[in-house]
C-alpha cells in the first residue's frame, strides 16, 4: 500500500474514454490515475486529492478546461500542480492555453512518447 | 370647402375674373348713365330756345296786331300777315324736339290756340276795325286779345319751364348715380386685389404647406429612412392622392430593403456556418484520429501483453468506425439537398438496433446511465437499416452530448396506432423554446458551440431526412429537466426491396 501511495496522482480530465484510455496507456504503470469527463467532476476531484499534474483537454461539456485552468493558478493551493493541455484545436488555444500557465501543450493527435516524456519531466521538477 | 388644389385654383381665378367684370360694368353703366343725362340737358336747352322764339313770334303776333288795329294801311297788315305765319317754323320745330307726348299734344294745342288768335280774333276784330273802328277798340274785345296772348304764353312757359325741370332732375339723378356707381367701382377695385391676395394665401396653404411635408418626406426616404408616413386621413384632394401613393411607395421600399436585409443575413449566416463547419469538421475528425494514431503507435513501440494488445485495438475499431460514419455524415450532407434518397428497405426489428447502439455509446461514456425500454417482443419495421441505425447513432450522440457527466440516457421502442415509435431521453438542458424551429436545420448548432459541445449540426438535419423518406415523422419534447427526442415509422410504410416485382415500376 505504501508503494502505491508513492506514485504520483495523475489527473486525466477528457470527455473522451478512448482519449483517457490514450493518455493512460501512454503514461503506463509509473503513476496512479483519476479520470473525470468534465471539469465539474474534476473539480470535486480536485477539492479531495492534490494531483502531482493535470492533463486537460479545451472542448469540454459546461466549463471549459481553459476555464478550469484559470481556476486552478488562482488558487494559491492548486497554483503550482502542472498542466499539460491537450486540444484538437491546434494553433487557437495554444497561445491562450500557455498565457493562462499551462505548462505545456500537445495537439490531437499527439505522440504518446511526447506526451509521456512532458510528463515525467513536469512531475520530477 | 373645397377639396381639390385644382377647384381652389378656379375659385381664385373666378374671384379674379369676377371684379374684374364688376369693375368694368359699374364704370360702363355710369359712364352710359352721365351721357344720357347730357343728351337730356342738350335736349331741354334746345326746347327752351325754340319755346322762346316761338314766345317772341307770339309776342311779335301780339305787337303787330295792336300796330294794325291802331293805324290801319298796308304796312302794317303786311306786318301782320307776316306775323301771323312766323310762328310756324318755331311751332313745329318745338313739336318735333319735346319728348314726352303729352308735350307733343301741348304743342299741338298751342298752335290751335295761335291759329284760333289768328282766325278767330285777329282777322275778324281787323275787318270789324274797317267799319266800326270804336268796336273793335273797345276794351272788352282788347281785354279778349290780351287774355288769348296771356293763354298761349302761359302754355309755352309751362313746356320749356318743365323741360328745364325734367333735364335738372335727370342731370341730378344721374350725378347721385354716378356717383355712386363709382363708389362702387371704386371699392370693387380695393376688394378685388384683397380677395385675389387672401384667395393666394389660401392657395399657398393648399399648396405650400403639403409640399413642403412632401419635400422633406423625400429627404428622408432620399437618407434611407423608410419609417417616414405622410398623413393621408384627413385630405381628399391631389396632395391626398400623392401621400397615398408616397406611402405606398415607402412600404414598398421597405419591405424590400427587409427582404435584402434577410437574404443577406441569410447568407452571412451560411457563410458563418460553413466556416464553422469547417474547423468543427478538423476537430471532429482529429478526436478519434488521436485515439487511432496513439493507440497504434504503442501497439507498434511498445510491448505490451496480449490482454492489452486486444484492448488497443478494439478502441482502435471503435474509433475507426466512428470516425468512418463521421465521414460518411459529412458525405451525407449532399444527401440533405438531394430529392432522390436512396433507401435499402428490407423488413426488420427495430429494437436491436437501438439496443446495440446504445450500448456501444454506454461503452464510450460510462459516465452516463442507460435505461432501455424495447419491450421482448420484435418490433417490426421495413426500412433501410443502415440508415435506421445512423438515426439511432446520431440521437444518442446528441442524447450524450448534452447530458451532464452522470446523467441518465433512457432509450425505448414501442408501437403505437400509427407504427413504430423509437424514443431517447437525456437530461440535459433541453431546447430552447426560440430554437425549436431550427433543431433539424442543416448546421444548426443553438448553444452548442458556446457550452463546448462538439458537433458539426448535421445529425438532427440528416435524421429528419431519413426518417421523412420513411414516410415518418420526426420531433421532440422538452423533459424537467432534459429533452425527448423521437421518430415514428409507420405501420404500413415502405415496400420491402424482397418483395417488390422485378418492374413494379413499370405496372
Amino acid at each position: 500500500m505504501a508503494a502505491e501511495t508513492l506514485r504520483p496522482l495523475i489527473l486525466i480530465c477528457d470527455d473522451e474514454r478512448p482519449l483517457r484510455e490514450l493518455v493512460k496507456a501512454a503514461l503506463g504503470g509509473a503513476y496512479r490515475y483519476e479520470e473525470a469527463a468534465d471539469t465539474l467532476e474534476a473539480e470535486r476531484i480536485l477539492e479531495q486529492d492534490r494531483p502531482a499534474l493535470v492533463v486537460l483537454d479545451v472542448m469540454l461539456p459546461g466549463k471549459s478546461g481553459l476555464e478550469l485552468l484559470e481556476e486552478l493558478r488562482g488558487r494559491p493551493e492548486t497554483a503550482d500542480i502542472p498542466v499539460v493541455i491537450i486540444s484538437a484545436w491546434h494553433g487557437e488555444y495554444e497561445v491562450t492555453a500557455l498565457g493562462s500557465g499551462a505548462n505545456a501543450f500537445l495537439g490531437k493527435p499527439f505522440d504518446p512518447d511526447e506526451l509521456a516524456d512532458t510528463v515525467e519531466r513536469l512531475v520530477a521538477a | 370647402m373645397l377639396r381639390s388644389v385644382s377647384a381652389r385654383i378656379a375659385a381664385v381665378t373666378l374671384v379674379a375674373a369676377g371684379g374684374v367684370i364688376v369693375i368694368f360694368t359699374l364704370f360702363f353703366v355710369a359712364e352710359r348713365n352721365l351721357r344720357s343725362a347730357n343728351n337730356a340737358t342738350t335736349r331741354a336747352a334746345d326746347v327752351s330756345s325754340v319755346g322762346l322764339t316761338l314766345r317772341a313770334s307770339v309776342t311779335q303776333l301780339d305787337s303787330a296786331f295792336r300796330a294794325a288795329l291802331r293805324e290801319r294801311n298796308g304796312t302794317t297788315l303786311a306786318d301782320w300777315h307776316r306775323a301771323a305765319a312766323a310762328w310756324h317754323q318755331p311751332g313745329e320745330r318745338l313739336a318735333v324736339i319735346v319728348q314726352r307726348p303729352g308735350d307733343v299734344q301741348h304743342v299741338h294745342e298751342i298752335e290751335t290756340l295761335i291759329n284760333q288768335y289768328v282766325d278767330d280774333y285777329g282777322n275778324p276784330v281787323l275787318g270789324i276795325a274797317q267799319f266800326s273802328p270804336s268796336t273793335a277798340k273797345s276794351a272788352d274785345v282788347s281785354e279778349e286779345g290780351r287774355l288769348r296772348i296771356a293763354q298761349i304764353t302761359k302754355r309755352i312757359d309751362s313746356i320749356t319751364g318743365a323741360a328745364a325741370r325734367s333735364a335738372a332732375l335727370r342731370s341730378r339723378h344721374a350725378d347721385g348715380f354716378a356717383n355712386r356707381v363709382t363708389e362702387a367701382g371704386l371699392a370693387a377695385l380695393i376688394i378685388t386685389p384683397l380677395l385675389l391676395l387672401f384667395g393666394g394665401v389660401w392657395l399657398m396653404r393648399a399648396v405650400a404647406r403639403p409640399l413642403g411635408a412632401v419635400v422633406s418626406a423625400a429627404s428622408s426616404v432620399a437618407a434611407g429612412d423608410f419609417e417616414v408616413h405622410l398623413d393621408e386621413d384627413d385630405r381628399r384632394d391631389e396632395f391626398g392622392a400623392l401621400a397615398r401613393a408616397f406611402n405606398r411607395m415607402t412600404s414598398a421600399l421597405k419591405t424590400n430593403r427587409e427582404e435584402l436585409v434577410t437574404r443577406a443575413q441569410r447568407l452571412e449566416e451560411s457563410e458563418r456556418r460553413k466556416s464553422e463547419l469547417i474547423s468543427i469538421v478538423s476537430h471532429e475528425v482529429r478526436t478519434p484520429l488521436a485515439s487511432i494514431l496513439g493507440f497504434a503507435r504503442l501497439l507498434l513501440e511498445r510491448d505490451l501483453t496480449q490482454d492489452e494488445q486486444r484492448a488497443y485495438l478494439r478502441i482502435i475499431d471503435d474509433e475507426a468506425t466512428r470516425l468512418a460514419s463521421l465521414v460518411s455524415d459529412f458525405l451525407d450532407i449532399r444527401l440533405l439537398e438531394d430529392r432522390r434518397f436512396p433507401l435499402r428497405a428490407i423488413e426488420l426489428d427495430i429494437r436491436p438496433i437501438v439496443v446495440d447502439q446504445a450500448e456501444r455509446m454506454l461503452a464510450r461514456h460510462p459516465e452516463h446511465t442507460l435505461v432501455t425500454a424495447v419491450g421482448a417482443e420484435p418490433v417490426l419495421v421495413v426500412g433501410d437499416e443502415q440508415r435506421l441505425t445512423q438515426v439511432v447513432i446520431n440521437l444518442l450522440s446528441n442524447a450524450e452530448k448534452f447530458s451532464p457527466s452522470d446523467g441518465r440516457i433512457r432509450v425505448g421502442v414501442s408501437r403505437t396506432a400509427a407504427g413504430v415509435r423509437v424514443f431517447v431521453e437525456d437530461e440535459g438542458p433541453g431546447i430552447p423554446p426560440e430554437h425549436a424551429d431550427e433543431v433539424f436545420e442543416p448546421f444548426f448548432r443553438g448553444d452548442a458551440a458556446a457550452a463546448g459541445i462538439a458537433g458539426a449540426g448535421i445529425g438532427l438535419a440528416l435524421c429528419r431526412r431519413i426518417i421523412e423518406a420513411h414516410g415518418g415523422r420526426i420531433g421532440f419534447e422538452n423533459l424537467r429537466p432534459g429533452a425527448r427526442f423521437w421518430f415514428e415509422l409507420p405501420a404500413e410504410g415502405l415496400v420491402p426491396e424482397d418483395d417488390r416485382l422485378p418492374d413494379a415500376a413499370h405496372v
